[in-house]
């Protein structure tokens, strides 16, 4: 398997995810870290030395999944991003602060060419949901864990909420197009890519997988911290490299959330107590 | 709340029905499942003179998932004669399948297909026409189109 060219993992990765994409959930109840060990068990040694290194050394327990239908990042970002303002000490200024977040980027939207018809219904849903975390919805519930999984495993809430961060990360590299410009291809072909085919072509449509510039533009808009852990089956010591996206000084946002990357695919990491 | 479909296409309807793009008229749309649009093209172009009628096809995932679109092809109308179009209606365009965003809309897919039609050079059926439309499933977003032409 370590002989594998990297084109060769992410297709079969692809594989993998597409014949299961269908009947995963969008995202699901978090599973022993243990459970993706054994999936790798017989196929390859080296993945298992990675995933024991996030066990043993990096102290992970479970794995967050996410359906492998391209829109993964997206997915796994909002969900662990709306998880951490629920599970926040300091939760009403931090949801005071993230709904003015999401709202003052609307002037980037517009900036960026987004008509309001267009962005107005996701940007309601994800407000929505951030505001139930200490609002309660007609229904008389504010938001817990339970409710987050389910309105995340609701397509419709779930879409328009990846939506809305996809209309964002083209907004952020669109309108600030010097410190983009230079790291965009073609993801397809390899080829040089406008800004705009970039943006409206693999970001602002479903299904497109998001890589560095992607990331990097959404955590700048949504100001985050994250790491991502590069799960790649490529690694002489059986480590993985963690690589952070940092926007926020590290003591303004410690622990911050840790995405799990396989070739082609986003999953959330965690630790649980 | 009303669906993410039905919210946005209320907001579509409302503005087609303030101000329609010129060479595209809403003929029907009396719900959120089905609409028809006249298209004609503007200027001087293969098609002067000509008009089609285009049906959109709304599932509850629009906009996040593409409208299915097709021109209709009845006792009173035909489709272009145009290389991406087969005579049964269906549309081989990116935008309606893989390069098809929730930015897009209604309007937004009848000012392209009004363009493709204004640039088009040649009025032919596209190559295997009638192979396609002999086998071509009901709902033209099953069909899995090769886009030669990025253009549309």
């Amino acid at each position: 398997m370590a002989d594998l060219t990297p084109l060769e993992l992410h297709q079969m990765t692809q594989d993998l995810l597409h014949n299961s994409a269908s009947d995963r959930p969008l995202i699901s109840d978090s599973a022993l870290l243990s459970v993706l060990r054994e999936e790798y068990e017989r196929g390859s040694g080296s993945f298992v030395q990675q995933i024991d290194f996030l066990s043993n050394i990096r102290g992970f327990t479970h794995i967050r999944r996410t359906r492998g239908d391209g829109d993964c990042f997206y997915r796994s970002l909002a969900f662990a991003w709306i998880s951490r303002l629920l599970h926040s000490k300091n939760q009403t200024l931090d949801v005071a602060k993230a709904i003015s977040l999401l709202d003052s980027t609307l002037p980037t939207l517009e900036a960026a060419g987004f008509e309001k018809m267009v962005y107005e219904d996701f940007h309601d849903v994800i407000v929505s949901i951030v505001r139930q975390i200490v609002v309660p919805e007609p229904s008389g519930a504010t938001l817990s864990p339970a409710l987050l999984l389910e309105a995340f495993q609701d397509a419709e809430v779930s879409n328009c909420i990846v939506v809305f961060l996809r209309f964002l990360t083209s907004a952020t590299i669109k309108t600030d197009p010097d410190s983009y410009l230079p790291y965009l291809f073609d993801p397809e072909t390899g080829d040089d890519i406008s800004l705009t085919d970039f943006c409206n072509r693999h970001v602002e449509a479903c299904g497109k997988e998001a890589d560095n510039v992607q990331i990097s533009a959404l955590t700048r808009a949504l100001k985050l911290n994250i790491e991502i852990a590069y799960l790649d089956g490529h690694s002489a010591d059986g480590s993985v490299n963690f690589v952070p996206f940092q926007n926020l000084p590290e003591s303004d946002m410690p622990n911050p959330p840790i995405l799990l990357y396989r070739p082609g695919h986003y999953d959330i990491l965690e630790k649980q107590p | 709340m009303a669906s993410i479909s039905s919210r946005r296409l209320s907001k579509e309807l409302k503005e087609l029905n303030t101000e329609c793009p010129a060479g595209i008229k809403l003929v029907e749309a009396s719900n959120f499942d089905k609409w028809i649009l006249g298209i004609e093209v503007l200027g001087d172009s293969l098609y002067k003179g000509e008009s089609f009628l285009l049906k959109f096809t709304f599932d509850p995932g629009y906009p996040i998932s593409a409208p299915a679109v097709q021109f209709v092809v009845d006792s009173e109308h035909e489709a272009p004669l145009h290389p991406h179009v087969y005579s049964n209606g269906h549309i081989c365009a990116s935008i309606l399948g893989d390069a098809w965003s929730p930015v897009l809309s209604v309007s937004a897919v009848c000012i392209t297909l009004q363009s493709m039609l204004a640039s088009c050079k040649k009025k032919e059926r596209p190559e295997g026409n009638d192979r396609y439309v002999r086998f071509a499933p009901e709902n033209p977003k099953k069909t899995k189109f090769l886009y030669d032409d990025d253009t549309v």
